[in-house]
């Protein structure tokens, strides 16, 4: 299992607010982590700050081994980091297949124009919406729209994925299609971060929790133990 | 090198002259820190504001309190249309930026063509008397107009400062300023917020116009021209920060008023756009002191933001 | 006929533009009030260069070009570093203070303005207005086929999902900056063709010619003829080459027929932003229903 993203002392405040405090974190290939906490406790936040949705106060990030805290949000993209959203965000004004189309991050001559369209079909497939190729977003259901999105982010063929509430929304034969998809992508080597409030769905997919209250990481460790806490549970559910 | 005189008089003179540019620089910043609105409307208000009190001074012979009564009541009746009628709709339509700045700057166009068409380009005085009694004191002249300008300006920013720190409807507006929805939740009412920020912007353009037409004619387009040092100041000061906006106000005007002594005056409007585009390049969040530099992380400028997560 | 002709003229030079100004802020979402000061970038670039060196007007054309595309990126870049609200801000600045020194300079002529530009057809009478026409013409058509091309295929998509959410965009790894900047710079660039057709046509510019009003009359060019949309631009120049001459027949003095015109501009542009917003040609946008799916081979999803 080789380091894929790491942070150090990942540090972000809004005024008064300490949404990342001193965050070390790290992400292998092959493992899928859970990130879990109650409302506020900085999950997106994190997400944000790797990603470079929002720039750190201070601390570092490292993909495969680089310092990328310097760099712009759509170059972290290009060296593989591809995540998804809270609200699926996906552009309304295109067809589902134009949306994947978009997040094929080689460009120029490496890109095939004809072998990007095949790639596209097939992340579509592994979530069994091929036949939404050609409608919009917004004609679609929330739940499909989350398929969708997941498709998207496979498409950046990146090995760092962080996903954002994926099974939020979602239930049934759906809730096995994402969960066999996630564990798919973690078997061919990528490192998978998932921030869930499913507990099953972590229980059941990912090799380790994290545990984020108040900006802060609490502990680290197999679900199972944290769920035995009392501390981690008040915590958790709010006193 | 410069004879002490002069200096001591540019200085002066660059202070009595920043008062107007105190004020319109505050109603600019204020209207920007509560509403998130570059309010490029500010130039059509300048003018009804200077147009009604020389209508009312000249046309219809009024006492000048009264004049300047009317010129306030028009510029606020006109700022609550703009707030309460176009902002508000563009608000509840969920428009992107775009469609503000639009608004705002053709809105300013509008107002000054009609006022071009009922008033033509020339400059016109306000008094009918510009003439201001003079004493002097050491070496510097000093100009009843230029006491009168800094009074008014002082105690119109004195007053805002404790309105803002210590009365509740203040405070209800800095809540709003810092975060409307949450502000929502707690019971004060954005839109009242809004309006009022609105009404305070316009007793300070009004104040602003009253100083600057007792002195200079105004005609016009020169209220576009004039709103482009508020917009440097705001920035400068840093988008939030209406009294370190006005500080810089009083620099930019400093920096303006020195350079005749060694410049060409045809060419002291340039020193506004020059300090734009370095503020632009080098200072967008303003110019910060290192000690007190807080990395809040807030996006650098408040455009609306409809996906704000 | 030398006035019907040179109304067509004018009506090629701002479409060409209006359909470069929509591809600026209909396309790139990126407001500037500076499209005039790219327009008389071109005709006093050309306009000074072809009469200092005496290079063939098509070269000055080109330079014109030049000179308006690398300025403009000069202004985009630092602004958009910070956020397109900058580059509002700093075309205010650029248009507004540029203007300042074309009026208080010598070289560009002063407020008099530039006279004596070499014309680009050295004949005479009707058959040389006809040729200018026909290039004004080609080079509308070629601008309005240049942004058709830049906003379909690959680019358009692009264009597309960045006006729909930026952020989501620049996670997949693309460079809003860069995309603004080359529409900026492509806008800009072809304003300075016009200026370039614009200055060897009349063959006299002066910096009235390129007043904020200008920026209002291109506005509403853009928004009535329909935002966003290929052909509206062209629409909307036609329109509105007619009601300048409306007025001008109601043989009012001339500093009435001024703000008058710039009445209806932007009296225009604020009635179709609140009540047309998408112009005469764009569609309104409908409401999408949520489609059921019945599907049985696909995952059940709420």
């Amino acid at each position: 299992m080789s380091e894929v993203l790491r942070t150090q002392a990942l540090c972000k405040r809004f005024g008064g607010v300490v949404v990342a405090n001193r965050i070390d974190l790290t992400l292998n290939g092959g493992q899928i982590v859970g990130l879990i906490g109650p409302n506020g406790a900085g999950k997106t936040s994190l997400f944000n700050l790797i990603s470079g949705a929002i720039p750190a106060d201070s601390g570092s990030v490292m993909l495969n081994g680089a310092a990328i805290g310097n760099l712009p949000m759509h170059s972290r993209a290009r060296l593989g980091i591809s995540r998804s959203w809270q609200h699926n965000r996906l552009f309304p004004s295109l067809t589902v297949l134009d949306n994947l189309l978009l997040a094929e991050r080689r460009r120029g001559e490496l890109r095939d124009v004809a072998a990007t369209r095949e790639r596209a079909m097939a992340q579509l497939e592994k979530v069994r919406m091929t036949h939404a190729a050609h409608r919009l977003p917004p004609e679609l259901s929330y739940g499909k729209q989350k398929l969708i999105s997941l498709a998207r982010v496979l498409m950046n063929d990146g090995n760092c994925l962080l996903l954002d509430e994926p099974m939020a929304g979602v239930e049934g034969p759906a809730y096995d299609s994402i969960r066999a998809v996630v564990r798919n992508e973690a078997a061919a080597g990528r490192a998978v971060c998932v921030v869930e409030h499913n507990i099953s769905f972590i229980k059941d997919l990912c090799d380790l929790a994290v545990f984020m209250f108040a900006g802060r990481i609490i502990q680290t460790g197999p679900i199972d133990e944290m769920m035995r806490s009392p501390e981690l549970t008040e915590l958790y559910f709010g006193a | 090198m410069f004879d002490r005189g002069i200096l001591l008089q540019v200085l002066w003179t660059s202070l009595a002259t920043a008062s107007f540019q105190v004020l319109l620089t505050i109603a600019f910043a204020l209207i920007l820190k509560v509403t998130k609105i570059w309010n490029f409307t500010q130039p059509a208000l300048m003018g009804v504001a200077f147009y009604a009190m020389y209508v009312a001074l000249n046309w219809w012979g009024a006492p000048l309190p009264v004049a300047i009564l009317v010129g306030f009541l028009a510029t606020a009746a006109l700022g609550l249309v703009i707030e309460c009628v176009g902002f508000s709709t563009l608000r509840a339509r969920g428009s992107e930026s775009i469609t503000f700045f639009i608004f705002t700057l053709i809105f300013a166009q509008f107002v000054i063509y009609v006022l071009t068409l009922a008033f033509t380009t020339e400059p016109v005085f306000m008094l009918a008397n510009m003439m201001s009694p003079t004493m002097l004191v050491g070496d510097v002249v000093v100009s009843t107009w230029d006491l009168h300008s800094i009074l008014i300006a002082a105690s119109l920013t004195i007053a805002l400062l404790l309105f803002l720190r210590f009365t509740r409807t203040g405070q209800y507006m800095i809540a709003v300023a810092d975060n409307a929805d949450l502000a929502e939740v707690y019971g004060i009412s954005k839109a009242q917020s809004y309006a009022l920020a609105m009404l305070i912007a316009a007793i300070f353009i009004t104040a602003a116009m009253y100083v600057f037409g007792s002195k200079l004619a105004v005609y016009p387009e020169l209220t576009l021209h004039m709103m482009i040092f508020a917009v440097v100041s705001t920035i400068l000061g840093g988008i939030d920060r209406v009294f370190a906006a006005a500080a810089a106000a009083l620099g930019i005007n400093l920096l303006q008023q020195l350079s005749v002594l060694v410049m060409d005056s045809r060419w002291q409007p340039l020193i506004v756009f020059s300090i734009l585009f370095i503020a632009i390049v080098f200072f967008p969040r303003g110019i910060r002191l290192p000690a007190r530099r807080v990395a809040d992380g807030r996006a650098g400028t408040p455009v609306l933001d409809k996906a704000a997560e | 006929m030398e006035f019907v002709g040179s109304i067509l003229i004018q009506i090629g030079i701002f479409t060409i533009l209006a359909t470069s100004f929509n591809l600026i802020i209909g396309y790139g979402g990126l407001m500037s009030i500076a499209h005039p000061i790219f327009f008389a970038l071109g005709a006093y670039g050309s306009g000074l260069l072809t009469q200092a060196t005496g290079v063939p007007v098509f070269a000055g054309i080109a330079f014109g070009m030049a000179l308006a595309t690398v300025a403009s990126v000069a202004l985009a870049l630092p602004s958009l570093r910070v956020s397109g609200d900058y580059l509002v801000i700093a075309s205010i600045g650029f248009q507004l203070g540029l203007l300042q020194i074309i009026k208080n300079s010598e070289w560009s002529g002063g407020p008099g303005g530039l006279s004596n530009i070499p014309p680009l057809l050295h004949a005479v009478g009707p058959a040389a207005i006809w040729s200018y026409v026909a290039i004004v013409g080609f080079a509308a058509i070629a601008s309005i086929l240049i942004v058709r091309w830049l906003v379909s295929g690959d680019y358009g998509r692009a264009i597309t999902a960045m006006r729909d959410d930026e952020e989501a965009f620049k996670g997949l790894g693309h460079d809003a900056v860069r995309l603004k900047l080359v529409l900026f710079g492509i806008g800009s660039g072809l304003a300075g063709l016009a200026g370039g057709l614009y200055g060897h046509y009349f063959l006299f510019v002066t910096p009235e010619q390129f007043e904020i009003l200008y920026s209002a009359a291109m506005l509403t060019m853009v928004v009535v003829g329909g935002i966003r949309t290929v052909w509206g631009p062209a629409l909307g120049a036609v329109l509105l080459q007619f009601l300048p001459q409306a007025i001008n027949f109601l043989k009012l003095p001339s500093s009435v027929t001024g703000p008058l015109q710039g009445i209806l501009f932007t009296g225009l542009v604020l009635l179709f932003l609140f009540l047309r917003p998408h112009g005469l040609l764009g569609r309104a946008p409908g409401a999408r229903a949520v489609v059921q799916e019945d599907d049985p081979t696909e995952a059940s999803v709420k």
